[in-house]
């Protein structure tokens, strides 16, 4: 019983990160021009790393479980930095342009909002169930 | 992670996140709402330069400073008070650039022991603001330009920019300022006579920039008094018909003979052969939008005594019709090298095609251009039923609402008449309401936060906004809606009639006769375009017409 539950939730994150992979690269690398190193090292980074797990994930590999904690571990820390950055830029442009940046404000605010489920939730759900893996192998 | 670890990450994570975000927001805001408390700055203009400046740090010196100065021939005093201001972080020149709100803020830099300022009048002179960053590939356009900022600041402090940026502080900062541009006015006050003045000024604007063989000063920048090179054939003649209209209404014959010249200089200049018709343009190919606004102007002038220009305009028209493809849209180009219609379609030239036809069929009585233009209309007004991001996603193309206007008691499309009150209530999104921080920009059109709203854009959208009251008023549309129409259109025309340059900040320009009456390009674009005065004065003159037919009746 509980073996078809974790191969289940093997299943639902290799699909979903790879989805959040693809979504990520697509977007970054096809839709938005130019060329801009800051958002694309991590991008790439990111995106890589989620379908490198999701493709471990999928094909029940050896290494699945390194590769998803590395995964998770990896978009998690980029995705708190990045909406660490978006947030403060908020700040410093309703600083700069007072009520005249609310628009700003409220785009901003979009972005975070669309980012955080797939860059800190989507790993942290990860990670705890990593960890209650790993205390269920303890004997 | 555990649980609670990850709780306890998230929770240090959000505390930081807030409390840097709090800094830095108080670290960098100014308060433009407090009273004045920094020093003075004293300017004297002179010319369209600045002669002199002193900053005095108390009330009663600034009020003794520099006044034998001020008393010279074509001297300007001004007076800036600087209200608040914040340190600049020094973390780059990005930063540094984005750090200058547009239009608003002023830069000071302290080196060794010595403070030299630049006030949002040097910056605006400098056309500083607003300049595209390039970071990388990128190029944002946010803020000013960080080496036309550092340059006259260094060179007052007596260094190098780089050396300046390296090891100077600097601060921005925003003032209370004694010049009166831009004008304060709102939409309470815009009547008939105010309209009538301004839409005279602008076509005196350019009536005094045309040359002797009918063509205008293209581009003329205020802060330099130069011209901007190249020159476009439908923009002149949409000057020309507005000249044509303005002269017609308001009966200005000194007008009338400018819109005459700007005529020839297209007929006689400007005129190829398309086929079977003629057509206005130069070169191997030439475009539909200068034939139709061609077409107007000439319609316009027929209307005026001119009759000269009747077979002109019946040809164009019949140019105008082979160019017209069976779903009702044009082909945009034609090819006069190879003498055949190239099926391309760019911005503005159906609505414009389709306005001429209309305009021109009151005189021609042909009902083939009623048709052509009744068609074009339909085109123009199709939206895709199920596709949701038509009912939300808008272009500026603002002369199919005009065309609605004209066609109305011919052929009225009220199908056309919800697309032009919808698209108005789209704009009213963009539009400003009343900022406690900044009321100049009040009924002006957002572009985003960084960017300064422009003049031209919101006026092409009052001149459909007036045509869709006119229409609206007489198809019945409900008096709410009415209200709503005509409280955006005063709200967006008061934020024009407030930066028209009558005069503008003259101490600012070595020749501000020569852009009397113009409209600038935007808050920190003070160019002034031939079309800009077009839409920004035919938008008055729709205006003007509306209301005082409806006051007449």
């Amino acid at each position: 019983m509980a073996e078809a539950s974790d191969s289940r939730v093997r299943i639902a994150f290799g699909v979903l990160n790879g989805i959040a992979g693809v979504v990520l690269l697509v977007g970054v690398f096809v839709v938005a021009q130019p060329r801009f190193w800051v958002l694309d090292v991590p991008a790439a980074l990111i995106g890589v790393a989620q379908l490198a797990s999701s493709v471990s994930l999928l094909a029940r590999l050896r290494w699945a479980l390194r590769a998803l904690a590395i995964a998770a571990w990896v978009s998690f820390v980029l995705g708190l930095i990045i909406v660490f950055l978006i947030v403060l830029t908020m700040a410093f442009l309703r600083g700069i342009h007072g009520d005249y940046g609310v628009a700003a404000l409220a785009v901003s605010g979009l972005v975070v909002a669309l980012l955080v489920p797939y860059v800190v939730v989507l790993p942290a759900l990860e990670l705890l169930w990593l960890q209650r893996q790993r205390s269920e192998l303890r004997p | 992670m555990t649980p609670r670890g990850l709780l306890h990450l998230l929770t240090a994570y959000g505390a930081v996140l807030a409390l840097c975000s709090l800094l830095l927001f108080w670290c960098v805001r100014v308060d433009r709402s407090r009273v004045p408390r920094g020093p003075v700055l004293i300017s004297i203009w002179q010319h369209g330069e600045r002669k002199a400046r002193v900053a005095a740090t108390d009330e009663s010196s600034a009020v003794r400073a520099l006044l034998a100065e001020a008393a010279e021939p074509g001297a300007t005093r001004v007076v800036e008070q600087i209200v608040d201001s914040a340190p600049v972080l020094p973390l780059g020149r990005l930063i540094f650039a984005a750090s200058i709100a547009p239009a608003r803020d002023g830069v000071s830099a302290t080196y060794q022991g010595r403070t030299a300022y630049l006030t949002p009048d040097d910056l605006l002179k400098l056309e500083a603001y607003e300049a595209v960053l390039d970071y990388g590939q990128l190029g944002i356009s946010l803020g000013a330009n960080a080496d036309k900022v550092l340059g006259p600041l260094a060179a007052e402090l007596g260094t190098n920019a780089d050396e300046l940026f390296r090891h100077a502080t600097f601060r921005r900062f925003c003032v209370e300022r004694s010049s009166h541009y831009p004008k304060e006015l709102g939409a309470a006050d815009v009547s008939l006579d105010v309209v009538r003045g301004s839409v005279l000024n602008a076509a005196r604007y350019l009536l005094h920039n045309q040359k002797r063989d009918g063509s205008f000063r293209y581009e003329v920048n205020a802060m330099t008094g130069d011209d901007e090179p190249g020159y476009n054939f439908p923009r002149h003649a949409g000057a020309t018909y507005f000249l044509a209209r303005t002269a017609n209404q308001l009966h200005d014959s000194k007008l009338f003979r400018a819109a005459q010249s700007a005529a020839v200089y297209l007929k006689d200049s400007q005129t190829l052969r398309c086929g079977a018709h003629s057509c206005v343009g130069e070169g191997d190919t030439v475009d539909v939008g200068a034939s139709a606004l061609a077409l107007l102007a000439y319609v316009e002038l027929i209307n005026g005594g001119a009759a000269e220009y009747h077979d002109a305009a019946l040809d164009l028209a019949g140019f105008l019709r082979a160019q017209q493809r069976s779903d009702g849209d044009f082909q945009h180009i034609y090819s006069v090298a190879e003498q055949h219609p190239v099926d391309v379609q760019l911005e503005y030239y159906t609505g414009e095609a389709a306005f001429a036809l209309s305009r021109v069929q009151r005189i021609s009585g042909d009902a083939r251009d009623l048709e052509a233009s009744r068609h074009a209309l339909s085109f123009l007004v199709q939206r895709p039923v199920l596709f949701l991001g038509g009912h939300y996603f808008w272009g500026p193309e603002h002369w199919t609402c005009q065309v609605l206007d004209d066609l109305w008691q011919r052929a009225p499309d009220r199908a056309a008449l919800r697309f032009c009150l919808n698209w108005q209530a789209n704009n009213r999104v963009l539009q400003y309401g009343a900022l406690a921080d900044r009321p100049g920009i009040e009924g002006g059109l957002s572009r985003g936060p960084f960017l300064s709203p422009r003049l031209t854009p919101l006026a092409s959208r009052m001149e459909a906004a007036v045509a869709t009251l006119s229409v609206a008023r007489q198809a019945g549309v409900e008096p709410a809606e009415l209200a709503t129409l005509g409280a955006e259109i005063k709200s967006g025309l008061a934020f024009l009639l407030r930066y028209q340059y009558t005069p503008g900040p003259a101490y600012l320009m070595p020749d501000p006769r020569a852009v009397s009456g113009g409209f600038p390009g935007s808050l920190v674009d003070q160019h002034v375009r031939i079309d800009y005065p077009q839409h920004a004065g035919g938008a008055l003159l729709r205006y003007w017409e509306l209301e005082h037919a409806a006051k007449e009746q």
